[in-house]
């Protein structure tokens, strides 16, 4: 009989890194094997391998955004990077640190945190979701407005390529223009042109104060026009998000177990969020004067938070897209620009799937919008979905981001359906660079195979 | 195709008065901001898109490099002409196309002057924050090249962090759009890589930036101090308190002197080094961090501090920032600009060894330099008319970069790497780093015959289509 993938590995770098497959599966595919490599030596010889055996490598942080992608073509061997999570240089007076890629951004910001310091970079899960990861699908977060995205903030990176040749770009300084920016190129790419092994980030200080407005308004329209007008005035918060009532709810029940009254009653409304940080006088004259541009735009009411319940409020939004997602036959992220934001949303509002209307988590500075479709009725298995109506919705919601020249990916659906869409949405045009790129890069297409657009 | 044939076509695309190809008028053409020099064979002025796009397919199809030409204050050699080639000068694609201010987003051409861009959008409240010192006469579509900084990048980032999409032609005349109006885009970031790719990647024709809102109060602080030393270890206390200026800015002693000798900047004669910084934002957080940016310059050891808010007031402080490349002309006649990046500790250690460098080789340093973000410009002070002074002025700058590597630092912070610094990639960068880096350039323009001949050391992997010459092309 052939020996198994995880022999064969199990010979090839040694017995220790490798872990029982368990219940890894990605898209309904279960791998192999599972490699958790303790040197870069043994992933260079992974690579290497696998290159010349045309077995599909999945590199694998905390694995929080494994469902992202179109399903994998081959899924092979998980290459678990948890092993790789040591900081390797900190100074706080630099602002700027290099880390591993297997470090989770929660500890990351721990230990920068006696710095006085943080990486702007934002991550659902943190505690779980790894820098190497968060890196690889190159997503925002409720303060993208100010932040960005996390190529904002990355200066220098070492990859290990398919030919098991680590190579790095950019460096430790905020500014350089030394050779091509590749820092760019792998942000995003989602593992498909080499494996992160290590980040350089600048950092920020901490602002002394934070805090937050909550206001409730009717309907997730009103909340989004003022949400606007606020962010064109002088005290423009660092992020906004509105919500929809269903999200509202969410909250609601959140904190009333954390016993904390947000004081909004539990009335059918859109929730708005304001973050605002920095000097502690000037923070609260913001919060002030914010707090009245919302009553002005018809708020119902607005509730002033600040300190750690500021902080701790963002992160439950930080969080709430994979909780809610959880209950979802469909999740879709829509990127417009901002001052779209709002008539994008009021046309999504009205594409029905199963009988209901999507709940939403708008971004009206940054111009993201996540659609929740949920579940059709005590279904529990997604399986027994029908995936021609959720196909359906796909395209209703492009054709309205069509209009506003933006973008819509699916972040969640059934397989049967996934199986039949390409879940990035349309092909830019610049499709053929890329896909130059991705063969000249990974020319026996191990990476993370299919899951890019355009089968990259 | 002859020379002469090859010139009508080109009329024939953009019209006979936008080709300049007598051997007089190519002079200008012959250099940028950089100490490199070479004639292009022709250069063409195209007036929109598709002209750029039919000009480039029949430079490719006659087997004719191209370079893309701003205004030409490139530092590195950027837009100096591959041999034998021709430059595409974007003089006449200067139309600022769209303002948009609900979304905070300007389209432009190419060769719109970065300075025309932040005037106008200031009108309506807004910003183009990158800065570069020669933002009065540099254009977008060259700063989308190199990827250019400026003073207030400490607080905004570069170019790149500005730059939402474009649209460029690659080097068979193609048309392709890489970006978007969306902050988040599907796919490789293409757009992010290709700003700086200095030229090798297309030819940018349209770009859309971002905008910020103008803030509500500005103020600037000058710190008079008795040396370099003294005056980093204000940075190092500044950036302690948790402050990030918008503008960290410094001047040596030698460069103080060479201010003063031109016009009266109010720098007392043995001021040993002087510190701008900048702060933005809301009035009272501007008062706030003021007070202790202040206070931190007083506590170690500014022998004078000057305070602005007034837009002239600032200027005026400002003043032998801004004049002091210039004024360097009253000690020496050129000027050698490294433009070497180290970590911000590393600031004043650094400093210490290029000064070390300057007596070795017996060529007076002047620092002029972003302090904020560890991007140090000593400048090279010499007379290029006494013989061997150059060859000696390129060592010692080779010198300064090692220094700068050694620190933990790069080649360039903001000018590129271009044909001055190719040479000393290695410094940073092994064959592997590069080997990727061509990679993506090889996805991009495969026969490279866009700006070929920079970055890279000659070499690695040299232009093919580089050393080609027209027969009966004139002299």
């Amino acid at each position: 009989m052939e020996s198994s993938l995880s022999d064969r590995l199990a010979g090839l770098l040694g017995g220790s890194v490798i872990l029982p497959v368990g219940d890894i599966e990605i898209d309904e595919v279960t791998p192999q094997a599972v490699v958790r490599p303790v040197d870069r030596l043994q992933i260079s010889e992974l690579l290497l391998w696998a290159s010349s055996e045309h077995l599909s490598v999945l590199p694998r942080g905390g694995g929080t955004r494994s469902g992202l992608g179109n399903v994998p073509r081959k899924a092979d061997v998980i290459l678990d990077l948890g092993a790789f999570d040591q900081l390797i240089d900190y100074q706080p007076a630099d602002m700027t640190a290099t880390v591993e890629a297997g470090m989770t951004l929660a500890t990351l910001q721990e230990r920068l945190a006696p710095g006085g310091e943080f990486v702007p970079i934002e991550s659902a899960q943190h505690g779980r979701s790894t820098v190497g990861g968060v890196l690889a699908v190159g997503a925002g977060g409720p303060l993208s407005h100010s932040y960005g995205l996390p190529r904002e903030w990355l200066i220098g990176m070492s990859v290990m390529g398919t030919n098991g040749v680590s190579t790095k770009s950019g460096g430790k300084v905020v500014k350089n223009v030394t050779g091509y920016d590749l820092n760019k190129l792998y942000t995003g790419s989602l593992g498909t042109l080499g494996v992160i092994v290590e980040a350089t980030f600048k950092l920020l200080p901490v602002d002394p104060q934070s805090g937050m407005l909550l206001a409730s308004f009717p309907t997730l329209s009103d909340s989004l026009s003022a949400g606007r007008k606020l962010l064109h005035s002088s005290v423009s918060p660092m992020g906004c998000h509105s919500v929809t009532a269903g999200v509202s709810r969410k909250l609601q029940d959140s904190t009333q177990a954390a016993s904390q009254d947000l004081g909004l009653g539990d009335e059918d409304t859109s929730l708005f969020f304001a973050f605002y940080s920095g000097r502690s006088q000037a923070t609260r004259r913001r919060l002030e004067e914010a707090a009245a541009i919302l009553l002005a735009e018809g708020a119902n009411a607005v509730q002033r938070i600040e300190g750690p319940a500021a902080k701790g409020l963002l992160r439950w939004i930080t969080d709430a897209p994979p909780q809610i997602s959880d209950d979802a036959a469909l999740v879709m992220k829509v990127s417009v620009q901002s001052k779209s934001s709002a008539r994008t949303s009021a046309e999504c509002s009205d594409i029905v799937l199963f009988g209901e209307k999507p709940e939403q988590m708008a971004d009206p500075g940054f111009g993201t919008i996540r659609l929740f479709w949920p579940k059709y009725g005590d279904i529990q298995s997604t399986h027994s979905m029908e995936p021609q109506p959720i196909i359906d919705a796909i395209q209703q919601v492009r054709q309205v981001v069509a209009r506003y020249e933006g973008s819509a990916i699916v972040e969640q659906c059934p397989i049967t359906t996934k199986t039949q869409i390409e879940v990035w949405g349309d092909y830019p045009d610049s499709l053929a660079i890329m896909q130059s790129i991705k063969n000249r890069f990974d020319p026996n297409g191990i990476l993370n195979p299919g899951r890019f657009l355009g089968g990259i | 195709m002859d020379f002469s044939q090859f010139l009508k076509s080109l009329q024939g695309i953009v019209g006979e008065q936008n080709v300049v190809y007598h051997a007089d008028d190519l002079l200008v053409f012959e250099y940028d901001g950089s100490v490199d020099r070479r004639l292009p064979d022709a250069v063409v002025f195209p007036g929109n898109t598709q002209e750029v796009s039919q000009v480039i397919a029949l430079a490719y199809d006659t087997g004719v490099p191209v370079v893309g030409r701003g205004t030409g204050t490139g530092l590195s050699g950027g837009a100096i002409s591959p041999p034998g080639g021709i430059q595409v000068a974007f003089t006449r694609m200067n139309t600022i196309l769209e303002v948009d201010t609900e979304n905070r987003m300007a389209l432009v051409e190419p060769g719109v002057i970065n300075l025309h861009l932040d005037t106008r959008v200031r009108k309506d409240g807004l910003r183009y924050a990158p800065d570069p010192s020669s933002q009065k006469a540099c254009s977008l579509g060259g700063n989308i090249a190199e990827n250019s900084g400026g003073p207030h990048c400490l607080a905004y980032g570069t170019t790149t962090n500005h730059v939402l999409g474009m649209e460029v032609v690659l080097e068979d005349g193609s048309i392709v759009n890489l970006g978007s109006l969306a902050r988040e885009t599907v796919g490789y970031d293409l757009r992010g890589v290709f700003t700086g790719s200095e030229g090798t990647f297309g030819i940018a024709t349209k770009i859309a930036v971002r905008l910020l809102p103008v803030p509500e109060a500005v103020k600037t602080f000058l710190g008079i101090f008795p040396d370099v030393e003294t005056a980093c270890t204000a940075v190092s206390a500044v950036i302690e308190h948790g402050i990030v200026p918008a503008a960290l800015e410094m001047i040596d002693a030698l460069t103080i002197q060479a201010v003063q000798n031109v016009s009266d900047a109010g720098y007392p004669d043995d001021a040993g080094a002087v510190l701008l910084i900048e702060l933005e934002g809301l009035s009272d957080e501007v008062d706030e961090i003021g007070r202790e940016v202040e206070a931190a310059l007083w506590d170690t050891g500014a022998t004078l501090v000057k305070t602005a808010e007034a837009a002239e007031e600032r200027q005026q402080l400002w003043s032998g920032r801004n004049g002091a490349l210039g004024a360097l002309g009253s000690i020496a006649p050129n000027y050698f600009l490294v433009d070497g990046v180290v970590p911000r500790t590393q600031l004043a250690k650094v400093l210490g060894r290029v000064a070390d460098i300057s007596r070795e080789y017996d060529i007076p340093i002047a620092n002029v330099f972003h302090a904020g973000d560890g991007n140090l410009h000593p400048c090279l002070l010499f007379d290029e008319r006494k013989e061997g002074t150059l060859q000696r002025v390129m060592e010692a700058g080779t010198a300064v970069l090692q220094v700068c590597v050694d620190a933990g630092g790069t080649l360039t912070g903001e000018h590129g790497v271009g044909l001055e610094k190719k040479e000393q990639m290695p410094l940073v960068f092994s064959d592997d780093d590069m080997a990727a880096m061509i990679l993506v350039r090889d996805s991009f323009a495969p026969d490279n015959t866009l700006n070929p001949g920079k970055i890279f050391p000659d070499g690695i992997k040299q232009a093919a289509h580089g050393q080609r010459t027209f027969p009966g092309m004139p002299v």
